[in-house]
């Protein structure tokens, strides 16, 4: 935990005696500190399969860190030729993990889980955070190791001694880490806000995550790991239940929104997003949440009713595209077609944008249309196609730069306990555009 | 801003900023800004989602309100905008609180934090603490004594104070105003407001200096013959003549708004973008100005007073005679001045500043002249060729404008002026935060880049101290001119310009 200091070095303990041995702590030891900072707990389902199976088979130095690392990603896109899988294949994929799964080796390294905390993190003191570490063996037993925190005397500022926290790591094969939960939950302050940080494929572990993820606990996802159909179905599930869900992977549209907005802020212009005939999006790879949360959201402000949605067949290794069409609110249609492009340098995550073009055409004027090409790459698909006879708005979308415990560290400095309206206006609308 | 447009994709595009969990306390609750100015913003802030759920206000005065007293009087002052907002409102009412307190006393103020404990407690607001002083000023000192005894200042990372202007009334008040201010707590937990900093357009002069590199270059005395800065009001005293008769325009625009316009306009390029940085350069710039004439500043100033004007149909009273208004009093409603900055940029150029109420237009604007072509190879249409200007216009029209010579079409080689244009409303269309919004959510936040920091107070404090001094000491060296009301101003204010071969620009 890079800012603050431990206490104590981590403890292990009997899983039974956790519970106790926390309760004397803060009663006795830490007496001083007022029961500790009244801040937020922070919980994470961290399996970290892909660093664990690079580290297994030498590809990666430990120890392991539960952190998405330029180390990681470096070793992971050098794998993915290694492993036989397209390179359009993003380094967090859960194919990647898979087949790195199957390749021999029996490395070992020390688990660091729970104690690399991003400073960004660590700033806000939660004030107990939980760490779900499952191993690549089956059938480890669960450790528990449990350590008290508090401020660097230098940034004790207050001196008021109430800022401080408590780490706690589950650790151990999946069955062990699931029999954990029991005891987890009575750990969780009721009178604290908590959130649930679920830093892995949706695709595993569903009763672990229904377990953890009760409301009003605040459930931050990411869309772009795990089979298409079960992160919209996740998201839309727990969106309707009134909790708070916050998808990373709709945070990474920031700069796509805002690019997009800013085309649009002119008044001069504004009268033409009522006369959108065509939407198309490019995105890599064959994940299509994202490029549909971005499609579900231009047609939600935009007032579009959706009609049907189609597969557009490509027979390319990439896989299908995905068409759609919706009815604006004069009655005229509006077409989607959002494709998989083949990148050799595949983004973080995958399904990345790679373009984005909006095809206008408004009364009496000429067509406008407007493309948005990602920073890393050209989006000469899309700049084909007659646009040249068109009014062309171009502009270039800039990469975001923020790692996702930057994004948390943002949820966590200010969150809400209701879901963005428009990630809950969006979600839903992606789900329906994705063909049964 | 006045288009009225919305740009359906820019919604919800506005939180990329996020406001730390906190408690907002709010001095002077009961008092007239609280209900027309920080509600009102604070409730947009909430409606953006740029409040965080961990939030509570806690409104602090003498009156012995209630909770409920408290939330029911703020719902009668929006109940407009509550109309429309009907369910964010039944959501955001539940972050109002109240708590009697007179800051001058200690038992309130120890019972305060017991309070915000609790607040603390029930919102999860962890200890983080804006305290708002919005009262009289004569209560800012003491205010922050009281709270510093309190311990409630005693976390500089959790808690700050924001204090409304005037910040002293010369500079012997403000110095030691900060005096008591910098004991009660660090300079960086101490937020100055000065509202014009809110404003979209003054903050667009740091980027268009600092994020172009066509302008730097030429942003100095080889190029720029003199600089005007204009802020005029075409509203009378209004209902403010109790303080404006203590005020006048001098403290009231000049010391604070303008001088903040200046500072921005002159200050050298920060070595980044950091509040402390940007500071500085300010502060450096302040302190290398002063009047034209520091011996005799009655020759580099013009005060005076708006007389009777209007119409007949639409008859307006002079100042002496409004409401509240000393039949002789000599405060000024208008002021005029010539300034010189003494550093390698600026040494030379004349400045000049002005500022009246009761002008024929509201408008406040940042006018660079640049020097002329040094040989005039054209006949120009209009006599001879106009000095290129560079127009930034802070209020209202936002947006920025150049003027510049073209050949006029048909035969011969005859220049006239056009102008360029950018419009704040054409490119953008949406508005922009109101002042209070922006300055609320960047206190909350802790980024002091838009407040006055405690040297900047002293030095504008400092600059105008001759006049100040003239003013108290022999007031009739500086006689209050009159104007009428309706007009630019009194002719002697022209002839400050005059005396330089120059002309007020006509807005």
């Amino acid at each position: 935990m890079a800012p603050q200091l431990t206490l104590q070095a981590p403890l292990e303990l009997p899983p039974q005696d956790v519970p106790s041995y926390l309760d004397s702590l803060w009663s006795k030891e830490l007496a001083e500190a007022g029961g500790g900072a009244v801040t937020f707990t922070l919980v994470v389902w961290e399996p970290s399969w892909l660093e664990q199976q690079l580290i297994r088979i030498g590809r990666l130095d430990g120890p392991i860190s539960g952190l998405l690392s330029d180390e990681v990603l470096e070793a992971a896109r050098a794998a993915v030729g290694a492993c036989g899988l397209p390179p359009f294949t993003a380094p967090s994929a859960p194919e990647l993990t898979w087949a790195l799964g199957s390749l021999p080796g029996h490395h070992s390294t020390e688990d660091l889980r729970g104690q690399f905390v991003d400073r960004a993190i660590s700033a806000h003191q939660p004030r107990r955070l939980i760490t779900l570490a499952p191993t690549l063996a089956a059938d480890a037993p669960l450790e528990t190791l449990v350590a008290a925190y508090c401020p660097l005397p230098e940034e004790q500022h207050g001196s008021r001694g109430e800022a401080c926290g408590d780490v706690l790591v589950l650790r151990g094969g999946m069955g062990a880490v699931g029999k954990g939960l029991a005891m987890l939950q009575p750990l969780i302050p009721d009178d604290l806000p908590c959130w649930v940080w679920w830093n892995g494929s949706l695709d595993e572990s569903p009763e672990l995550l229904e377990g953890l993820a009760t409301p009003p606990r605040r459930l931050v996802v990411d869309s772009s790991i795990g089979t298409p159909r079960r992160c919209l179905d996740l998201l839309v599930e727990r969106i309707e239940t009134g909790q708070s869900v916050n998808d990373l992977n709709w945070l990474r549209l920031r700069s796509w929104r805002e690019s997009l907005a800013m085309v649009f802020d002119p008044p001069s212009r504004q009268g033409a997003l009522s006369r959108v005939v065509q939407l198309d999006i490019d995105v890599e790879g064959n994940h299509p949440v994202k490029g549909l949360l971005l499609a579900a959201w231009i047609a939600d402000r935009l007032g579009w009713h959706f009609q049907s949605s189609y597969l557009i067949p490509t027979g390319n290794p990439e896989g299908d595209g995905v068409g759609a069409e919706f009815q604006r609110t004069d009655g005229d249609s509006v077409q989607l077609r959002m494709m998989p492009v083949p990148v050799g340098a595949p983004k973080a995550h995958p399904g990345a944008l790679v373009g984005l073009r909006l095809i206008c055409a408004p009364e009496g004027q000429p067509p406008l249309c407007v493309i948005l090409c990602s920073e890393s790459g050209g989006c000469m698909r899309l700049e084909s196609g007659g646009v040249a006879t068109m009014q062309l708005v171009e502009e270039l979308v800039p990469l975001p730069n923020e790692s996702e415990e930057m994004e948390m560290a943002r949820l966590l400095g200010g969150g809400h306990d209701t879901t963005n309206p428009l990630l809950a206006a969006a979600a839903p609308l992606a789900a329906k555009l994705l063909p049964q | 801003m006045t288009v009225s447009h919305t740009n359906p994709l820019r919604v919800g595009l506005r939180q990329e900023r996020v406001i730390a969990p906190q408690c907002l306390v709010i001095f002077g609750a009961s008092g007239d800004l609280t209900h027309r100015k920080l509600i009102p913003a604070l409730f947009e802030l909430f409606r953006q989602r740029r409040l965080p759920s961990e939030f509570a206000i806690l409104g602090c005065a003498r009156r012995p309100w209630s909770d409920e007293e408290f939330r029911r009087r703020m719902a009668e002052a929006l109940a407009d905008e509550i109309e429309q907002h009907q369910s964010a409102w039944a959501q955001f009412e539940g972050c109002l609180f109240y708590e009697p307190v007179d800051l001058e006393q200690p038992a309130d103020v120890v019972r305060l934090g017991t309070r915000l404990e609790v607040i603390d407690r029930q919102r999860a607001t962890r200890g983080n603490r804006t305290f708002y002083l919005s009262v009289s000023p004569a209560f800012y000192g003491s205010g922050c004594r009281s709270l510093a005894a309190a311990g409630l200042l005693k976390d500089p990372t959790r808690s700050r104070v924001v204090i409304e202007k005037p910040f002293g009334r010369d500079y012997g008040s403000a110095q030691q105003l900060n005096r008591v201010v910098q004991a009660a707590g660090q300079e960086n937990q101490v937020f100055r407001i000065d509202h014009y900093l809110g404003k979209e357009t003054v903050q667009n002069i740091l980027v268009l200096r600092f994020a172009n590199t066509i302008f730097e270059p030429i942003w100095n005395r080889n190029f720029i013959a003199n600089v005007q800065i204009t802020a005029a009001e075409t509203v009378g005293v209004e209902e403010r003549a109790g303080y404006y008769e203590d005020s006048g325009a001098l403290r009231d625009m000049v010391q604070n708004h303008l001088t903040q316009m200046l500072a921005l306009t002159t200050m050298e390029a920060p070595g980044r973008f950091d509040p402390e940085a940007i500071r500085n350069e300010k502060a450096k710039v302040l302190q290398a100005a002063r009047l034209a004439n520091e011996e005799e500043p009655w020759k580099c100033c013009v005060r005076a007073q708006y007389g009777r004007g209007g119409s007949a149909v639409n008859p307006v009273v002079g100042y002496r005679e409004e409401p509240g208004v000393n039949p002789q009093s000599t405060t000024e409603t208008y002021v005029a001045m010539k300034l010189f900055i003494d550093n390698w940029r600026w040494q030379g150029v004349p400045f000049y500043l002005r500022t009246g109420k009761r002008l024929p237009k509201r408008t406040s604007e940042v006018v660079l002249t640049f020097r002329e072509a040094p040989v005039h190879l054209f006949d120009a249409a209009g006599g001879s060729p106009t000095a290129n200007q560079l127009i930034l216009r802070i209020q209202p029209d936002e947006g920025a404008e150049f003027l510049f010579e073209v050949k006029a079409p048909g035969s011969g080689m005859r220049s006239r002026p056009v102008d360029m244009q950018f419009s704040y409303d054409e490119s953008f269309g949406e508005p922009s935060d109101e002042g209070y919004v922006r300055l609320l959510a960047d206190a909350m936040l802790g980024d002091p880049t838009l407040f006055t920091r405690g040297d900047e107070v002293e030095a504008a404090w400092r600059l105008y101290t001759p006049l100040l001094e003239l003013i108290e000491d022999n007031p009739a060296l500086l006689p209050i001119h009159t104007y009428e009301a309706g007009t630019w101003g009194p002719g002697a204010a022209d002839n400050l310009l005059a005396d330089d071969g120059l002309m007020w620009r006509r807005p």
